[in-house]
């Protein structure tokens, strides 16, 4: 019988250990975090070191984080979305899942930035999109590196391609809408599905694509260059390549979610966040963009503005929720089913 | 009788208890804030139906105080709990205010009053436990079982507050779920359809009419072949998810059993040493998550893999779709069909086949039968789990599935990417409906024959070994299986010892250096959360196994049937259910690490009630008669007889559901929150984001830790529970 009760007790003591951790810490903020995981990684370790406040992130991919918010809205688990592409940013302000406030740094971000999105989100990087290149593997198949979207289209590329699936990835939504502000609608739509013909493999992440070109599952992914400049450094043979017929980009950014558990700490984690010495992080840490403070320095590997065909890119129309929702289910169900 | 008026007095107290000082209602996530106003006392003055659960749990005092043991006494309580507990959940439900501490101990404990009547009423045999314990998993099985699935079909079929089929017809209509007409098919798969089914139909019907000349069994049999092979081939010619989620099932299923039958073959009847090889070849997948595979078959197998472009010099992409997300099923999936078959072999009664053999029938009449009908519960039996576990697989369609939809990723984007809960609830809906039919059709066609062979008469003699020829084929096969599938475990293993996987091969321990700030951290959460989930995952199962198993009472057979449908519900299913049942309103749970535990509860459970079931029916129940006529109450019984008896598999059942619970991916990829990341989860987004060598070291990881864990129990299920016999005898 006493051999019983101590077990009892153990096992007391255990579950009290077990359940312990959930009561614990009330200083604490919560990130829903879509860029690469290792600059999430970075901000929860060096933010939570310099402030002392507990930091927990859940990383997804700006059309699932969207999702995320869209289905917690009675009750937000986040206080705080970490970067991701504009268009979606915009959706969550403009649904009212997101806060937009003006943080101290306002005035010192770079102001063509500020200006693209003022009222609806604070800029955090800015970066060209493209595709990333294998030259190997196109070398191989004795195969020209194509320069524009339409090129893309042309069935000598046929299952070389890879690009994200626009229903999570913002990466793959900026493909879609760059192509039908070069082309319009109803012929981008036509160049999407051709370009769908060569689609070797859809990922459901924007920073795959160009992975599985640097490794040659893929000759050519659909990418943001921050993500080709990250593969090219860690040594995947890869190149960015931003199309002559039109270059498309973002304004990654971050905002605070409306009715979040930790408001003020949300606040203090933005402020954070734009600080110069703090931005420097990204670039450290996968994110090789243009980071938004004016006196954040630019890494000499990130492709420029000036050298591409840059298009006057409609953050306001693209960012309309009824808009860019229309378009994915577009996509969705005209381009996606199709036989390859 | 005192011990009812005891075990009233006891849980009277706690709910008053819980009542007067717990928190009803809670805000945010947190369970326990101690604040006078938010108690349910506290609030009565505001909702009179809290003062019904605060004054049934007095009046029941007060009925154990001074009342009798009575039959009268019980049917008072009963009405008087039920009344209670019927009064706190119109409260919740009505206020739509997520449920507190007090609400959940208030409400178990009235729960538990009504057990209680229910046995002091003598509508059950068994005294308090039993009734209390029926309740209980009643509750739990409607509340985390039914409940979600309703709402999922709520969903399904509410848009907007109006019930209406348009959204469910739309959808299932969508290219993406199922495409049969458009220009850029090929062939029409409609008309050839038709075509074909008019054709088979046709012969079929003569042909049957030719051998039997019975017009109306030809024309039935021959009609309905005739449109069974039309469906087919609109199937086969068309596309989208339902299409591919179907044909993949179905053909991973049938290689996997094959596979699985040959393997259970070589265990008991090969006379090579390589069948020692399959024991440890057994346990692998059971603590792998299913999508491991597929990431080392990229690297293997892929455009650029070591088999195929480094040693044959290939560059393909057949490997991203159906091919590879079929061949990493095959690989996953065909040690649980092993399992399955495995035991049927082992319990089949070798003296038939001796008797057959004396009675000079040959090989084929002896195979043709005896194993054959022997085996084809078990081969039913294993096609059916491979084909649950194929459908509602989300993670090897997802990385290597190239640009074909499947059910389970549709569903995932559904939610996560086009926040469509109504498309999720009807593909859900599919999916489920799918594997329920595959289980009614096992339960009902198989399950009414008895095929028992273990009679507990000694069977002595070893079985008949394969002809050498078969014998050595079949090795073959298996050392090929064997093969890759070490290769692939190998190249994880190499993986994450490397810089780069697949570019540059120099060894470092950079990425197990890396898991010690972000992996481990949440390796020992999930374990945490895991351990958490198999002491109440066990225990249900074992509840529920001893309840169906031992007592009789109304509904058992309701209860025994919507437990062991949690087996035939894949986790996508789940995961949604949960999502949508779970998010707001009264039993708001989302963003808590509680709705995590609780799908690993109900996902473990299955494993409890099996093995539950295994272990008592050993037991023989004079046992516990004995300890009933020497008037110890149930739980004394199963406290000091039965569990000590099956403490091996009880402790098995344990390690299992942990097990399951650390491996899962498809109900929990949707409930992840903020602080409760999960080792699968993040396995899956370390991998797409390229963050590979981190990802390989994590799984490696991961698998030597279930790999300590799971040795214990494999062992202590192939010890014969000697204690049992003994007792038993």
């Amino acid at each position: 019988m006493r051999k019983t009760s101590a077990l009892v007790l153990l096992a007391a003591a255990l579950a009290v250990l077990l359940v312990m951790p959930a009561f614990a810490g009330e200083n604490k903020v919560t990130i829903l975090c879509s860029p690469d995981p290792a600059w999430c990684e970075a901000v929860k370790r060096e933010f939570s070191k310099g402030t002392g406040i507990q930091t927990e992130f859940v990383r997804l991919s700006s059309g699932a984080a969207l999702a995320r918010l869209r289905a917690e809205k009675a009750n937000p688990a986040f206080d705080v979305w970490f970067g991701g592409s504009g268009d979606s940013q915009w959706v969550a302000e403009a649904e009212g899942l997101a806060e937009f406030f003006r943080p101290k740094a306002w005035g010192d971000l770079r102001p063509q930035l500020t200006r693209a999105v003022d009222g609806h989100y604070i800029p955090l990087y800015t970066g060209l999109h493209g595709f990333g290149v294998n030259e190997k593997i196109l070398k191989e198949k004795n195969l020209p590196v194509p320069t524009t979207w339409k090129e893309l289209g042309d069935p000598k590329y046929k299952g070389l391609i890879a690009m994200p699936n626009p229903n999570t990835s913002g990466t793959g939504y900026v493909m879609m809408t760059t192509i039908i502000q070069i082309y319009g609608e109803d012929p981008g739509f036509e160049l999407i599905k051709a370009i769908h013909r060569n689609v070797g493999q859809y990922t459901r992440s924007g920073g795959d694509p160009s992975l599985l070109a640097g490794r040659g599952e893929a000759a050519i992914g659909v990418s943001f260059a921050n993500d080709v400049v990250e593969r090219g450094r860690k040594g995947f043979p890869i190149r960015f390549v931003a199309p002559k017929d039109g270059t498309g980009y973002e304004i990654g950014g971050l905002n605070l979610v409306k009715g979040g558990p930790n408001r003020a700490n949300g606040l203090k984690l933005i402020d954070w966040a734009l600080e110069p010495e703090n931005q420097k992080l990204g670039p450290q840490n996968g994110e090789v963009s243009i980071p938004s403070h004016s006196r954040s320095a630019i890494d000499p590997d990130v492709p420029r503005f000036e050298d591409a065909k840059v298009i006057a890119y409609d953050f306001g129309k693209y960012g309309t929720p009824a808009v860019r929702d229309g378009l994915i289910k577009k996509w969705t169900e005209q381009v996606f089913p199709l036989p390859k | 009788m005192t011990a009812y008026r005891r075990e009233t007095l006891v849980w009277s107290l706690l709910t008053l208890g819980a009542f007067a000082a717990l928190p009803w209602e809670r805000v945010g996530k947190a369970f326990l804030v101690l604040s006078w106003s938010r108690t349910a006392l506290g609030q009565v003055s505001s909702h009179w139906s809290l003062a019904m659960v605060g004054g049934a749990a007095s009046l029941a005092i007060l009925l154990a105080l001074v009342g009798g043991g009575s039959q009268q006494a019980g049917r008072l309580l009963l009405s008087l709990s039920s009344l209670g507990l019927l009064a706190g959940l119109i409260q919740l439900f009505t206020t739509g205010h997520a449920f507190g501490l007090g609400a959940l101990i208030s409400l178990f404990g009235l729960l538990t009053l009504a057990g209680i009547g229910l046995a002091q009423a003598g509508y059950l045999r068994g005294g308090a436990f039993v009734g209390a314990g029926i309740l209980w998993a009643a509750g739990l099985v409607a509340i985390f079982i039914l409940f979600p699935l309703g709402v999922m079909l709520q969903a399904s079929v509410v848009i907007q507050g109006s019930l209406t089929t348009s959204g469910l017809l739309r959808y299932l209509r969508s290219p993406i779920f199922l495409l049969l007409r458009h220009p850029e098919l090929p062939v029409d798969p409609i008309r050839w359809g038709i075509g074909v089914g008019v054709a088979t139909g046709l012969i079929a019907v003569l042909t049957g009419w030719g051998v039997t000349r019975r017009t109306r069994a030809s024309l039935v049999w021959g009609g309905s072949i005739g449109v069974g092979a039309g469906l087919l081939t609109m199937l086969i010619l068309g596309m989208g998810a339902l299409r591919n989620s179907l044909f993949l099932a179905v053909i991973v299923s049938l290689i996997s059993t094959s596979l699985g039958f040959a393997f259970a073959l070589l265990e008991s009847r090969s006379r090579l040493w390589t069948r020692c090889l399959l024991g440890p070849l057994s346990i692998l997948p059971i603590i792998t998550p299913a999508f491991v595979l597929g990431l080392a078959m990229i690297y293997m197998f892929g455009r650029r893999g070591f088999i195929t472009h480094t040693l044959l010099g290939l560059s393909t992409n057949a490997f991203f779709g159906p091919l590879g997300v079929g061949v990493a099923q095959v690989l996953a999936f065909t040690p649980i069909a092993y399992l399955v078959l495995v035991g049927v072999i082992h319990a089949m009664d070798i003296s038939l086949e001796e008797a057959a053999q004396t009675l000079r029938a040959d090989r084929w009449t002896l195979f043709r039968t005896i194993l054959w009908p022997l085996m084809r519960p078990g081969l039913a039996n294993a096609i059916l789990l491979v084909m649950i576990e194929s459908l509602a697989d989300f993670g090897n369609p997802l990385l290597l599935g190239g640009g074909v939809p499947f059910l389970p990723t549709e569903i995932f984007y559904a939610i996560e990417g086009r926040f469509d809960q109504h498309e999720a609830a009807t593909y859900g809906l599919i999916l489920l409906m799918i594997t329920l039919t595959i289980f009614f059709f096992q339960r009902y066609w198989l399950g009414r024959r008895s095929y028992v062979t273990v009679t507990g008469k000694p069977s002595g003699g070893r079985p008949i070994p394969l002809p050498l020829g078969a014998d050595l084929a079949l090795t073959g096969v298996f050392l090929a299986f064997a093969g890759v599938a070490a290769l692939l475990y190998g190249s994880i293993f190499f993986g994450s010892f490397v810089k780069l996987w697949g570019i540059d091969h120099t060894f470092t321990l950079k990425n197990y250096r890396d898991l010690l700030s972000h992996g481990l951290p949440v390796l020992l959460d999930t374990m945490r959360l895991s351990v958490l989930a198999a002491f109440p995952s066990a225990g249900l199962g074992f509840l529920i196994a001893y309840l169906t198993l031992r007592h009789r009472f109304v509904g058992r057979t309701a209860l025994e049937f919507s437990a062991m449908l949690s087996y035939a519900i894949p986790g996508t299913v789940m995961g949604i259910g949960y999502i949508l049942a779970f998010n707001t309103g009264a039993l708001h749970l989302t963003g808590t690490a509680a709705i995590i535990v609780l799908a690993f509860i109900f996902r473990g459970m299955p494993v409890g009630i099996r093995s539950g079931i295994a272990a008592l029916t050993q037991l023989d129940p004079s046992l516990e008669e004995a300890s009933a006529t020497l008037k110890a109450g149930t739980a004394t019984t199963l406290r000091r007889v039965v569990v000590p008896l099956i403490r091996s598999a009880i402790l098995t059942g344990l390690i299992y559901s942990f097990v399951r619970a650390m491996t899962a991916v498809s109900q929990v990829i949707f409930l992840v929150s903020p602080g409760h990341d999960l080792v699968t989860v993040l396995i899956l987004s370390w991998a797409e984001y390229g963050t590979i060598g981190r990802g390989a070291a994590l799984s490696t990881l991961l698998i030597l830790v279930l790999a300590a864990c799971i040795l214990p129990a494999h062992w202590l299920g192939r010890r014969r529970p000697v204690g049992v016999e003994a007792a038993a005898n």
